[in-house]
């Protein structure tokens, strides 16, 4: 199923929902709702889904996450090295797109945090706010106006651009 | 009250004496009793047959036919296949890679179909990168060829030495000694 990641690799917080606290006798039409929802949409889709688990094949192929190599920067390769600069890129690219997930999964968990907190969300999850804001910050330094082909050579002009600012300012 | 019982009797009087007339059809809505005669129960059977006249749909038709009939021929297959697939064999579940275990380059993906293709289709991964890098390496080696070459060619210019280039002489054996063999003259 798509966008179904490990549930275990990465838990989510424990819920902290409070009880319900009724004060009038009405029914609550949210409950009522989410009633119907259920016995409309996910009591047969979840049986739909059980029946198809019960036909798939028992031994099911597994999939792993593939580790690759740290290879040598292109700050540690020599001047027209182009096989280093290659290797360096393709490193360079798959660090990119493991950032973005980072990114992506501090951003959602925040908004988890935001979601189950309602209004109180400012001093209650000011730990991931304060998370996702510094992640979100260094990846906007670090990889943040690249454009659409980005490639690691500018990444690193990028960086010695950052570099020149901050002696700038010292100095 | 009594005046509209009156009213109502003398309409049906009127409307029983002559029915057919236009003014007594109104009298109908008030009296109770009066045969309508004007308005008979119409039922619509077949109805009567027309021919209607427009122009030809045989060819949009044909196309859309065909169109279908072009587009299902593998859909439909293509779509009973993905389906038997989803729900029979299904996707696979994420593990650890065990201790001292090197996984073939297609038990990366998850979805069956596409395990499929990186196994019979593809090339692996690692076979793309080091044909990327070969390529590589023959550019670079006609790079360093070339600045070789621009490089030597300057110098044997600039030296006019080399096999290249060199500022031609005639042969040795043509050159007329004979004035110089009498040199008192």
């Amino acid at each position: 199923m798509p966008g179904d990641f490990d549930k275990g690799a990465y838990p989510e917080p424990p819920r902290q929902t409070p009880a319900p606290d009724k004060q009038t006798a009405l029914p609550n039409p949210a409950i009522i709702l989410s009633k119907l929802f259920y016995y409309a949409v996910d009591l047969p889709v979840t049986t739909a889904r059980g029946v198809v688990d019960g036909l798939r094949s028992k031994n099911r192929p597994v999939y792993y996450h593939q580790k690759f190599r740290r290879v040598p920067d292109l700050t540690d390769c020599e001047e027209g090295d182009y096989l280093c600069y290659y290797e360096a890129e393709m490193q360079w690219r798959r660090d990119y797109k493991v950032n973005q997930e980072v990114l992506k999964i501090v951003q959602e968990r925040m908004r988890a945090c935001h979601q189950r907190e309602g209004y109180s969300y400012e001093q209650n999850c000011a730990k991931e706010i304060n998370e996702f804001n510094e992640t979100a910050k260094n990846y906007q330094l670090c990889y943040g106006d690249l454009g659409a082909y980005a490639s690691a050579r500018k990444c690193l002009m990028k960086q010695k651009e950052r570099m020149m600012e901050a002696q700038a300012e010292t100095a | 009250m009594v005046g509209m019982s009156v009213l109502r009797s003398a309409a049906a009087l009127a409307a029983r004496l002559s029915p057919l007339k236009p003014g007594n059809n109104v009298a109908n809505l008030l009296s109770r009793s009066v045969a309508r005669t004007d308005k008979v129960a119409v039922r619509w059977g077949h109805g009567k047959k027309m021919f209607i006249i427009k122009p030809t749909d045989y060819y949009d038709r044909r196309f859309l036919r065909l169109l279908q009939f072009y587009i299902l021929l593998t859909g439909i297959p293509v779509a009973v296949i993905v389906t038997c697939v989803n729900v029979f064999v299904g996707d696979a579940e994420l593990a650890e890679i065990p201790e001292g275990y090197v996984p073939d380059h297609w038990e990366y993906h998850k979805h069956p179909i596409t395990r499929w293709i990186a196994r019979a289709v593809f090339d692996p991964p690692e076979k793309e990168y080091e044909k990327m890098m070969a390529l590589i390496q023959i550019e670079k080696e006609k790079e360093d060829l070339r600045l070789m070459q621009s490089e030597v060619r300057r110098q044997m210019r600039q030296k006019g030495d080399g096999p290249w280039y060199y500022v031609g002489t005639p042969d040795k054996g043509l050159i007329d000694y004979s004035h110089k063999s009498s040199p008192d003259n």
